[in-house]
């Protein structure tokens, strides 16, 4: 029955100029070309325009979309806002400390919260299941506890709604509703032959077809992106954020002009819509769903990471190698000890100008930090290892390789989180150093531990800041996933030049 | 009868003869072969990862013991232990992971204040967490039915299309054509999941038990009841492409809109502002204590401890039993927020799979989670039982602290053994209202599409 609506889809009163063939190569782009391609195009939008199914997508599309937007802003806003009001709270608590010896301090310690990326919003990238706040004190680095993941009920296997999914997980979805049928329906009702008879070069045809296509994707899109626009408003004053608003548009925009190609090229090379349409699906089934979790359990199995566990392990294996300055008789503290009496010529520490247990932390703490730094950056190049493996699937799933360049740009993608695991252990060693200084200096060797520091030391501490990473660098470092994005608008660019010579042909030998 | 079964052999020749349907079945295979063999290396993981905990203790403990002399003060060696607390993984919970990736379940717990250590993520990388994960449980539930839909959205509607709808209506009565059609698809889509089931249970050492039977009959109730929703549709009188769409769409609500709308809608609900005050407040009821007289820790902490009080704390020495007690401060401090914290957790997972219900195959999806103890509720269980292994360890320890015993005179062979938390759930609770859900969701879904049909 709905074949019988597609064939209503056909040409019936437009009229094309009829033209010789000798003439035919010589207006591919004259004006009367483009005529011919903007009147299919707009008979073709006639067309959907009484189809209720890609009405009714569309209208769900653009619902979904504001929701998205509204519903994530709220997610942000609501997070952002509890960040920064106990970041302000732990912020007033080291301020507003006591006068307190700098080891006690050492072990109080400070908690940074992670500030959400520009556009976290858009695309929440990989936040949701990065930590949201470390705790950094002396002798130990911990890890960035209480990711939005941990909170979730395990529900949603396809992620939050979020603008970013909207755009690349059901636009797709619709383009194919709206476009499975562009030639194929023509075919089908055997007004194709009409169309190429009455002038129309399968060029022109086709280009007809992609524009209605594009148009009823650029008609979903655009509500959402002006939401997202107007949501993100307040961050819009710098020129950065603008340009990161922009870059975000141009990726979905290329990501979805790759799946109205592909969309009117299977639809042109098919002998039927109900095949085109059945082929679209799986398609979209292959590249948005199945390959990102393939290409994830891949990648885990082709570099696994050491368990939570073993790390731990192994950590504790290495700092008992690297001794411990609180153990008596370690090695290495006794030949620094042996060191500083040497240098300040005293027969014992108690007699040394400066504190020495200020000294051991300090020494201490070096070596500690080496050994949990180095086996951070073991568990980075893991994570790098695999996102490798990430992207380079994007070329079996544009999906991947388009929400990539997108939380990049976000500034949610994995390079944010780990810039911020990198910039509080910096905060951490600063601090912690600084500390283990005013120990060594203000203090008295003798009867250390009761005295103390007065408060006004505790306000000349550096405040934590995150810096997002740069635009111009999320895109540089993603070369892999731009190219990924290329060749999904070359390859069906590429296929529908070849599809245009045997449009004609296509299903006339298929009784043979 | 004959003719019904070379019906039966002439179709499902028919079908797998067709690219597209051969190229799903490899597909699907390939992927559930895969899976079960990613499932099976999950599990070793999860073995692995408890042993290294257990491991790792006697490593420490060995070393410990070699460098502190034995007249140490038990407390300062303590100060470093951290006894390992490994809740075994059930055998089923590889196939489906539910959240088993980002938590562990393999926890070491130093005496010291408890909230700091609970939340400890498993090192999970982030990028591959965000693209989702391959189980089992996701290629039964979220793949199988598009498979389903592939092979049933024609039903009908390809033969009246193709023209032979009434060819063949002269030879065999429609509804025994209907039935062998459809019998023909439901051993191939059978055999599909029983091959994927099968690797699964063979490649991730499944043993047959009552989880593992829930589980196989809750995939084999939610096959029946896409296949319910599938002939409901094909029932009616519409074009093959919009049978196509109509089920495709219905596939998005069920697998995507419904979970992430019920996900927005449990955030906005149950908001979790706790997870960072409990940390917060933590650390400053413990070093707030550092400040104050040694007396009024101890005061606070014979509130939770009354058959310790009276001990001889003095107040201007540093003792052990002191120094715990201050520990045990912290957690005193974080206690509302913690409470509250995993009360909103609680909810949320109450209100999730009271809801999933209206939408069968998220409903088994967490049950499915649930049946392997990798969904929310595990988790929060193991935290308690942490708990109550950190209490018994207190239990175990604070007369070495406020006796000043040395560290030789602790009986390592009677410290307290880590208790795995019990299943919260039988597998009957866990798997009978997702059951309900399929069954009546699989009766709604005919009764509509044949009355559709009649009419």
């Amino acid at each position: 029955m709905a074949r019988t609506a597609r064939a209503r889809w056909a040409v019936t009163n437009t009229t094309i100029p009829p033209t010789s063939g000798r003439k035919r190569r010589l207006m591919r782009n004259s004006p009367a070309g483009l005529r011919n391609t903007l009147l299919i195009a707009r008979q073709q939008l006639g067309a959907i325009r009484q189809d209720g199914t890609v009405v009714f997508g569309l209208g769900l599309v653009v619902a979904l979309g504001l929701v998205a937007v509204l519903g994530a802003r709220h997610h942000e806003t609501n997070e952002a806002g509890q960040r920064a009001r106990y970041q302000g709270i732990v912020d007033q608590q080291w301020v507003d400390q006591p006068e307190r010896h700098p080891h006690r301090v050492i072990h109080y310690g400070f908690l940074v919260f992670r500030q959400a990326a520009p556009f976290e919003f858009v695309d929440p990238g990989v936040s949701d299941y990065a930590g949201t706040s470390i705790f950094l004190e002396g002798h130990r680095q911990n890890t960035a506890n209480f990711g939005e993941a941990r909170h979730s009920t395990g529900m949603s296997r396809f992620g939050r709604l979020t603008p970013a999914s909207v755009l690349a997980l059901l636009l797709p979805l619709l383009v194919v509703v709206a476009g499975f049928a562009a030639v194929s329906a023509e075919r089908e009702g055997g007004t194709l032959g009409v169309l190429l008879t009455q002038g129309a070069t399968p060029a022109q045809i086709l280009a007809g077809k992609v524009l209605a296509t594009g148009a009823v994707g650029a008609l979903a899109t655009l509500p959402v992106a002006l939401a997202v626009a107007v949501a993100a408003g307040p961050g819009l004053d710098s020129a950065a954020s603008a340009m990161r608003l922009g870059t975000l548009a141009a990726i979905y925009a290329v990501y979805l002009a790759g799946w109205v190609l592909v969309t009117v090229l299977v639809s042109a090379v098919r002998t039927s819509s109900r095949s085109a349409l059945a082929q679209l699906l799986a398609l979209w089934v292959v590249i948005c769903v199945a390959t990102p979790r393939v290409a994830a359990s891949v990648a885990g199995a082709l570099h696994p990471l050491p368990s939570r566990a073993e790390l731990t392990a192994q950590v504790e294996q290495a700092l008992n190698e690297v001794g411990d300055s609180h153990r008596p008789d370690d090695p290495f503290f006794n030949a620094l000890r042996e060191e500083y009496l040497e240098r300040y010529q005293v027969g014992a520490v108690e007699d040394l100008p400066v504190n020495w247990r200020g000294v051991l932390s300090r020494e201490s703490e070096s070596l500690t930090s080496r050994v949990f730094e180095d086996h951070r950056q073991e568990l980075v190049e893991g994570h790098l290892r695999q996102n490798r493996v990430m992207a380079w699937s994007g070329f079996l799933s544009p999906y991947l390789a388009a929400r990539d360049l997108s939380m990049g740009v976000a500034g949610s993608g994995p390079e944010a989180m780990e810039a911020f695991l990198a910039q509080a252990e910096a905060h951490r060693y600063t601090i912690i150093q600084r500390l283990n200084e005013l120990h060594i200096h203000e203090i008295r060797n003798e009867n250390d531990r009761a005295q103390r520091l007065s408060r006004e030391h505790w306000g000349q501490f550096p405040v934590f800041g995150t810096e997002p990473p740069p635009l111009g660098g999320a895109l540089a470092n993603r070369p892999v996933s731009l190219a990924a994005l290329g060749l999904w608008i070359g390859l069906p660019l590429t296929g529908l030049g070849l599809a245009r010579r045997r449009l004609a042909l296509v299903g006339t030998d298929r009784a043979s | 009868m004959r003719s019904w079964a070379r019906l039966l052999a002439l179709d499902l020749r028919r079908l797998t003869r067709s690219a597209g349907i051969a190229a799903a079945i490899l597909l699907l295979l390939v992927l559930g072969i895969y899976g079960a063999w990613r499932a099976g290396r999950n599990a070793e993981a999860a073995r692995s990862s408890l042993t290294a905990a257990e491991t790792a203790y006697d490593d420490q403990l060995d070393f410990l013991l070699s460098v502190y002399p034995p007249t140490t003060d038990a407390g300062e060696v303590l100060y470093y232990v951290a006894f390992p607390a490994p809740q075994p993984p059930h055998p089923v919970s590889a196939l489906a992971r539910g959240r088993a990736a980002v938590e562990t379940e393999s926890l070491r717990i130093r005496l010291l204040a408890l909230e700091g250590q609970l939340y400890e993520h498993e090192t999970v990388n982030p990028r591959l967490a965000a693209a989702g994960y391959l189980d089992l449980a996701f290629l039964l539930i979220a793949l199988l039915p598009l498979f389903i839909i592939a092979v049933t959205y024609d039903l009908i509607s390809g033969e009246r299309e193709g023209g032979t709808w009434n060819l063949v209506r002269l030879f065999a009565p429609p509804r025994r054509l209907l039935a062998a059609k459809l019998a023909s698809r439901a051993i191939l889509v059978g055999a599909v999941a029983a091959a994927v089931m099968a690797a699964g249970a063979l490649l991730a050492g499944v043993g047959f038990d009552g989880r593992a039977g829930w589980m196989f009959a809750l995939v084999a109730l939610h096959t029946a009841f896409w296949f319910a929703l599938c002939l409901g549709v094909a029932l009616g009188h519409r074009s093959s492409t919009a049978n196509a769409m109509i089920l495709a769409g219905i596939w998005v609500v069920l697998t995507i809109l419904a979970p992430a709308a019920l996900s927005l809608a449990n955030a906005v609900l149950h908001p979790v502002p706790e997870a960072l005050e409990l940390t917060v407040q933590q650390r400053q009821g413990y070093h707030e204590a550092w400040d104050l007289p040694p007396s009024a820790t101890m005061e606070s902490f014979y509130r939770d401890y009354p058959e310790w009080s009276g001990q001889d704390v003095p107040e201007d020495v540093f003792t052990w039993g002191w120094y715990y007690a201050m520990n045990h401060r912290g957690d005193q401090t974080a206690r509302d927020a913690s409470r509250a914290y995993r009360e909103v957790l609680r909810q949320r997972d109450a209100w999730a799979r009271r809801w999933s219900l209206f939408a069968p195959p998220l409903a088994t999806q967490l049950a499915l989670d649930r049946l392997a103890g990798t969904d929310l509720a595990a988790q929060l269980d193991y935290q308690e039982a942490v708990r109550r292994f950190h209490e018994r360890l207190k239990d175990h320890f604070f007369p070495h602290f406020f006796a000043t015993a040395p560290i030789d005179a602790v009986a390592w062979d009677q410290v307290p053994v880590f208790e795995p938390a019990a299943p919260a759930d039988s597998p009957a609770r866990a798997g009978v209202p997702a059951a309900f859900a399929l069954i009546l969701g699989s009766g709604l879904a005919l009764g509509v599409g044949a009355r559709r049909a009649r009419a």
